[in-house]
């Protein structure tokens, strides 16, 4: 038997070793091959990689929250230690936003009377989707998010996606129970923004660094660091007016933003289902506006 | 004789342990850890996982598990299709047809290795994703992933050790 199975590994081990160098090599060339098809931007891979995100997603969401519940322990003995400081801060903070509360109220109803006055149309009502954020981008080359909510919760492709600060960035995919999040950062991503103060619009383009790139700006545009950047709305994809961040440095030609959002603690974010009407139809779009009360009372429909 | 049946569906159980521990690694790399630009520079777990298997226990590792564990990376991190997969089957290349080099010799020498190894992936890694988004992306980001991977070796060497010693002792 023994000499048998030696006769037998004698031929079997130079063939299978050559099978090996074989299937080494062809599996290199396959990912060679799908890193230069991903630049196609198939739908196959797409599809191929939403459905595999949406499969693991709930072990990503059950594995996230203990590593939660550790940061949040963490961050509570960390605050600990300057409560007291922490408390006179946010009194002071608190009498200050009080002050601009009624400021911006009596603000809101002076615009609302004017805008009657002019008849102007008003936006169309975007509602948020809160979604628990169960992955981040894990490496350098990309910088996106994981969301436990897709296409089931109304959300699609485009859609903004904001912090408690300002916007983070927009939805690139979307499966039936998870989407991915396109940062702001992130080397695709391409906002179009609006200066608050001059008005001069431009678009916010990611290189993958911390501070994304405001391009595309009028040559005569008045821009200075401090000016706050805010969302455009040209294109109808995303609501105009949210704030995304300022202006951190203009150097020779390249201005780049600070956005708000703090990005090491994303622990929740709103995905705003912003439907324009005539420009998005209920069809393709299901579940915007015509899937809540709400949308019903202002529309009418 | 042949092996009773249980015994081979032990001996596969314990046999795949590797390729789902890796597995499972790739999973837990999007795990959003709330560290201040922690998410960018998250250390490459998979990479040790990959590099130390291949060295210790070649055929548990084989070339098709090392490139389905890639392509999980890839698409749970949501980077260019193919990009991990070309790394890990380079670093399982490597590591597999050095093992004379290393088993059975110091730790520091593996770790010595793996050094040489991240630190070539990281630049291949870099020089590709320029390439691909044809721009110069950020090189720190790979850098201080790398310096993270390479600190955190001995931790996951000790703790697979431990595994290959006790479960998978005899396979």
């Amino acid at each position: 038997m023994s000499l048998r199975q030696g006769t037998a590994s004698k031929i079997a081990f130079p063939l299978k070793n050559i099978i090996q160098r074989f299937a080494f090599l062809s599996l290199i060339v396959l990912s060679i091959a799908l890193l230069v098809l991903g630049k196609a931007d198939l739908v196959l891979m797409e599809r191929v990689r939403t459905i595999s995100v949406d499969a693991l997603s709930p072990v990503l969401g059950t594995l996230s929250q203990p590593v939660n519940a550790i940061n949040k322990g963490i961050e509570r003995v960390r605050e600990l230690a300057s409560l007291i400081e922490e408390n006179e801060r946010l009194r002071r903070e608190n009498e200050r936003l009080q002050k601009w509360q009624a400021a911006s109220l009596a603000l809101d109803k002076e615009n609302e009377n004017f805008r009657r006055l002019l008849n102007a149309l008003s936006d169309p009502l975007v509602l948020p989707i809160t979604a628990r954020v169960i992955g981040d981008s894990g490496g350098p080359f990309v910088r996106t998010l994981l969301l436990n909510a897709g296409s089931r919760d109304g959300i699609r492709v485009g859609q903004a996606v904001v912090g408690p600060h300002g916007l983070v960035g927009r939805i690139a995919e979307t499966g039936r129970q998870s989407s991915r999040v396109l940062l702001l950062t992130d080397l695709n991503s391409r906002v179009p923004v609006l200066l608050q103060n001059s008005r001069h619009k431009g678009i916010l383009v990611g290189d993958n660094s911390i501070s994304p790139k405001l391009e595309y700006l009028q040559t005569n545009a008045q821009v200075s660091a401090g000016d706050r950047v805010v969302t455009s709305g040209d294109g109808g994809m995303l609501p105009s007016g949210w704030p995304i961040g300022t202006v951190s440095s203009v150097t020779e030609g390249q201005v780049r933003v600070q956005a708000f959002a703090d990005w090491a603690r994303l622990e929740f974010v709103s995905v705003l289902r912003y439907d324009l009407p005539g420009l998005t139809d209920q069809g393709t779009n299901p579940g915007d506006l015509g899937e809540s009360r709400l949308g019903e009372s202002r529309f009418g429909n | 004789m042949n092996p009773s049946f249980s015994y081979q569906v032990n001996r596969l159980l314990r046999g795949s342990l590797p390729f789902w521990l890796t597995f499972l690694l790739a999973v837990m790399t999007v795990i959003p850890v709330r560290i201040e630009n922690m998410a960018t520079v998250t250390p490459s777990v998979v990479s040790i996982s990959v590099f130390y298997w291949s060295l210790q226990r070649p055929y548990l590792m084989p070339a098709p598990a090392v490139f389905l564990i890639g392509l999980t990376t890839d698409i749970m991190t949501g980077g260019p299709m193919g990009m991990s997969s070309l790394i890990l089957l380079l670093v399982h290349w490597i590591a597999s047809s050095q093992r004379q080099v290393f088993v059975g010799k110091a730790f520091i020498q593996s770790w010595w290795g793996f050094l040489l190894v991240a630190t070539g992936m990281a630049a291949l890694s870099w020089v590709i994703m320029c390439l691909y988004a044809f721009a110069f992306v950020p090189a720190l980001p790979f850098l201080v992933q790398l310096a993270l991977t390479v600190l955190l070796f001995p931790a996951f060497a000790w703790v697979f050790g431990l595994l290959q010693n006790s479960i998978l002792r005899h396979i």
